[in-house]
């Protein structure tokens, strides 16, 4: 009963803070796993990336999987719910007072604030990632030309993923590291 | 098409099982299904609550779904969206996790999913990247920036707590800027 808990308030609060869309829901997912042991870093980037190639939002698709991944069906309908409930609360009242939102000084505020905010905190878990995974010389010149390419032409997040999925395998076959 | 719960839900069910990746993609599927294909909003309305559905916290693609099934139908438009919206999402995930909880041990996908972080890694650049246009204007901004990653990084404070500081930093940054051009406005009519 107590993990329960624990999960409606956890994923409730990401509903409620996170600001900037699906990726800004993951700061708080990789500190709810240090916070709580439900999943490893590791195991979140993985539901990441299998999140990335499936249908439905990103934020959502993760959400369900670190919820699934914590404890089985009941916790992914959990997670999927409280993640969805603050948005659809603050999404009906805004929807209600439309006008007075658009034009209230104080949520333009507010808004110039937040985002920026929202931006540092993925950037934090983009730089923690980059820092702590097991990267070696090859990945890194692999994400480097990665990187390179995407200031000619931009592809999809499941191109990105296949050609690094097929990377790893590449790296495995021929043992170069011994990941 | 009439406008019932049904209707909306089914619509939104397969928006929600065509999109992939971020809420972002979801304007030309909303775009291609309620605009042109079922009229049942204009483009200009559509772009607007997108617009705002940006700035709410939460999953985006959640948030717009709620404007345009409160706009169709009220509350009941605003519950089929979601629920239409995110069941795919759920079922997807349910069916694959369960398997893939039993293959990710070999050695061969441990590979993949080394890889596979990398990628992962460049995604999340991507991300920030799509926000930064967005959230980095002016000074102030930059700053707000620099203090909220300096405090994610130390790992020791709650990000709802920085979430909130940058609130009301920026409603107390809007007062005090208003306050000081209003008086400066005042000084150029005495002048005048």
């Amino acid at each position: 009963m107590g993990l329960y808990f624990h999960l409606i308030v956890q994923f409730f609060q990401i509903g409620l803070f996170s600001f900037g869309g699906g990726y800004a829901t993951l700061p708080f997912l990789y500190r709810i796993g240090e916070d709580f042991g439900w999943y490893s870093s590791k195991q979140l980037t993985e539901m990441l990336a299998v999140s990335s190639i499936t249908p439905g939002p990103v934020g959502i698709n993760v959400a369900t999987f670190a919820g699934f991944t914590t404890s089985g069906i009941l916790g992914a309908l959990i997670a999927t719910v409280s993640i969805v409930f603050p948005s659809f609360i603050i999404a009906t009242v805004v929807y209600k007072l439309l006008d007075k939102f658009k034009t209230s000084k104080y949520v333009k505020g507010a808004i110039k604030a937040i985002k920026p905010a929202g931006c540092a905190l993925l950037s934090a878990v983009g730089l923690k990632l980059l820092l702590t995974s097991n990267l070696h010389l090859l990945g890194g010149i692999f994400l480097g030309i990665l990187f390179i390419s995407t200031f000619f032409k931009k592809y999809d997040a499941i191109f990105y993923l296949g050609v690094s999925a097929f990377f790893g395998v590449l790296i495995g076959a021929f043992n170069l590291i011994g990941v | 098409m009439d406008k019932t719960s049904y209707t909306i839900f089914k619509t939104f069910f397969k928006v929600g099982t065509l999109l992939l990746g971020g809420g972002y993609v979801i304007l030309p599927l909303l775009t291609n299904e309620l605009v042109d294909k079922r009229k049942w909003i204009t483009s200009e309305e559509l772009c607007e609550y997108f617009a705002i559905s940006t700035s709410l916290p939460g999953v985006i693609a959640a948030n717009i779904s709620v404007f345009v099934g409160n706009k169709l139908l009220g509350l009941k438009g605003s519950i089929a969206a979601v629920v239409g919206l995110i069941l795919p999402a759920f079922l997807a995930i349910v069916l694959l996790a369960t398997i893939l909880s039993e293959i990710v041990a070999k050695a061969f996908v441990q590979n993949i999913f080394w890889g596979v972080g990398i990628g992962v890694i460049l995604l999340l650049y991507l991300a920030v990247k799509e926000m930064w246009k967005k959230a980095i204007v002016d000074k102030f901004s930059w700053i707000v920036y620099i203090v909220s990653l300096l405090l994610a990084l130390s790992g020791k404070i709650p990000l709802a707590l920085i979430v909130i500081a940058a609130l009301c930093t920026g409603i107390i940054h809007q007062i005090v800027s208003d306050r000081y051009f209003s008086t400066r406005e005042n000084e150029d009519e005495v002048k005048i």
